[in-house]
């Protein structure tokens, strides 16, 4: 017995047949539920789902056909047979109407019954699969929809923006950058666009459209954008080809490269205020050297010997110049690895006071010390330090007053080190103090002239004093002096 | 002899610009910042004026170009340039830049001597 060939229910009032019918099949190997009449067989039919069922059309209680319909109606997968003596053409159509699969004549043959059911058991497996196949189908089918969906908020959210369009210049696709970039409220899918794109982009896409082959490869063009502020954004083009090698249309990426756009003037004008900073000082020995050379300039022997001492000073400055330049181009490339050591404020401030001794006795300054009592070491490069505090100090040299006075603080908090710098120079008017850190910038007003420099002290310091995440801060008076306040954060560990 | 006015913030090009023209027997005044250029020019009426293109701000050499044309100062202006010219700033006489011709630092002292001259001549052609 092979419990797997299949579950029969028989329905029929007459117990000769349903009895024979039961024991027929279980010999065949199939599992039989036996119901004596409709209201049993609509019972058992629609509990359990079987893979076939044989019903009697005529039934006491209730018609054949009922138990069919409501069978059908709860497994419409289960194969139904109709059984009858009485058959008509009517009744017969009515039944494969409600879904009967065939139409059993009474009396039958045990090969005939057996053959019916081995059909119907056919039938049985073939809606099985199909139906396999087609909730397979859908799973598939909703898969697919979700990788859409899923593909298409991924280029819905990117900040490129991305458009596609076909050799009629019709819109095949566009995310909400490309909106947003091209300064266009509403496109329609399908609808011709090209009147509204720039004329940069259009003259690409043309290009590409009139080429003979397809060249698999960007085109990039530039265009501004005015939404406010001026956009400048990079389109690149690139053709879509069909497999049959002809062109489908052209996907336009579109890029906003404002902020690029915005560093490189940064740059440029970086480049050309260093050329003027370095060309400044060569021009002038330059200069005094073509006097000294000139045969038809006489000079007295100490005239030209003070041109010589100019040019001279001038070269010091020069390399100073380039000395600082280097030290910006080292941090920014970050080039130069860091030599993390314990660093004892104290001790850089005594040692720079000490190199810098001469100048402060040329210009009879005081030097008043505050640094508080056991101060913690900090976590630094000691050249970075030693720059930060030298760059301070002779600053406040340089532009202090004779017999001016420099006030040197040190304190911290518990996660601070303070390190305070005032002078009584002449200070900064609101308008310099703004520019002070920025490249080449260097308070020019009546007091500063004849003061030298390189005009990137403080950009330096700030750019270190950055790299530890520290702040500075400065407070100015003009005439009066200036306080630099310097926050190192302390590293704990 | 003919007065110059010289308006640079470097003394070193004022010296030695000074110390060649000087040596061609021309008169010489000098100013190391705008303010004090314009009031030179201003009080000696020089018959020329060599002025630097940048002196405490960038391009501030223009505008006291420019600010000496509009309450109408005619007199020759010679500029000294640094390094317009060769980062493609090739500016020619404009109303934007009224001055009437140019020397690029370093300065040579026969081109400068040159220069001058030809302006002078002209001056006193008109």
């Amino acid at each position: 017995m092979n419990p797997q060939k299949g579950n029969i229910l028989i329905v029929d009032d007459e117990k000769g047949l349903r009895l024979g019918t039961q024991r027929l099949l279980e010999e065949e190997g199939y599992v039989v539920s036996a119901a004596e009449n409709g209201t049993e067989g609509l019972r058992y039919g629609t509990q359990n789902e079987y893979d076939v069922a044989v019903i009697d059309l005529k039934m006491p209680d209730i018609d054949g056909l009922d138990v069919l319909k409501e069978i059908k109606r709860v497994h419409p997968n289960t194969v139904c047979f109709i059984a009858t003596a009485f058959a008509s053409y009517d009744t017969a159509v009515q039944s494969t109407r409600l879904g009967a699969f065939g139409y059993i004549q009474k009396p039958f043959s045990t090969e005939e019954f057996i053959y019916q059911i081995e059909q119907g058991i056919k039938q049985r497996n073939l809606i099985l699969a199909a139906e396999r196949l087609a909730i397979e189908r859908e799973q598939n089918l909703l898969e697919l929809a979700s990788e859409k969906s899923r593909l298409n908020a991924i280029i819905k959210s990117i900040s490129e923006g991305v458009l596609v369009i076909n050799i009629n210049g019709e819109v095949g696709y566009y995310n909400y950058a490309a909106l947003k970039l091209l300064n266009i409220t509403n496109i329609n899918i399908g609808e011709n666009i090209l009147g509204n794109l720039p004329s940069q982009i259009v003259e690409l896409v043309e290009k590409i459209y009139s080429s003979d082959k397809i060249l698999l490869k960007s085109f990039t063009t530039e265009f501004v954008s005015n939404k406010g502020d001026e956009l400048y954004i990079e389109a690149a083009c690139t053709p879509i080809p069909q497999p049959d090698g002809s062109l489908a249309g052209v996907v336009i990426i579109l890029s906003n490269i404002t902020e690029y756009r915005r560093i490189e003037i940064i740059k440029n004008q970086f480049v050309s205020m260093v050329a003027h900073e370095l060309k400044t000082p060569l021009a002038a020995v330059q200069g005094s050297l073509n006097i000294i050379l000139d045969k038809s300039i006489t000079l007295t022997e100490e005239k030209e010997e003070d041109y010589i001492k100019r040019s001279t000073y001038r070269l010091k400055s020069l390399t100073d110049l380039v000395n600082d330049l280097l030290d910006i181009s080292r941090m920014e490339l970050k080039t130069k690895q860091r030599e993390i050591v314990n660093v004892h404020i104290e001790n850089v401030i005594a040692s720079t006071l000490q190199m810098l001794e001469l100048e402060i006795s040329k210009k009879h300054l005081t030097i008043n010390k505050k640094i508080q009592k056991d101060l913690p070491v900090i976590k630094a490069d000691i050249n970075e330090i030693t720059r930060i505090v030298t760059n301070l100090l002779s600053n406040a040299i340089k532009y202090n007053r004779e017999k001016g006075e420099i006030i040197i603080e040190v304190t911290c908090t518990s996660n601070f080190l303070s390190l305070k710098i005032q002078d009584t120079g002449v200070g900064m008017k609101p308008d310099e103090k703004v520019k002070l850190f920025t490249e080449f910038y260097r308070a020019k007003n009546e007091k500063t002239r004849g003061i030298n420099g390189t005009g990137l002290g403080l950009s330096i310091v700030k750019r270190i004093v950055d790299s530890y995440y520290g702040r500075i801060d400065v407070e100015s008076e003009f005439g009066v002096g200036s306080t630099f306040l310097i926050n190192l954060p302390i590293n704990h560990n | 002899m003919a007065l110059i006015a010289i308006i640079d913030d470097d003394p070193d090009i004022l010296d030695a610009s000074s110390l060649v023209l000087k040596s061609k027997g021309y008169d010489v005044m000098t100013a190391n910042n705008p303010n004090d250029g314009y009031k030179i020019v201003k009080e000696k009426k020089p018959d020329l004026i060599i002025l630097d293109v940048m002196m405490d701000e960038p391009d501030d050499g223009f505008y006291l170009a420019q600010k000496f044309r509009k309450e109408g100062i005619k007199i020759p202006i010679l500029m000294y340039t640094s390094v317009s010219k060769a980062i493609g700033l090739d500016f020619g006489k404009s109303e934007m830049v009224p001055v009437d011709d140019f020397v690029e630092k370093p300065i040579s002292p026969e081109e400068l001597i040159q220069k001058v001259e030809k302006l002078m001549n002209i001056k006193e052609a008109k």
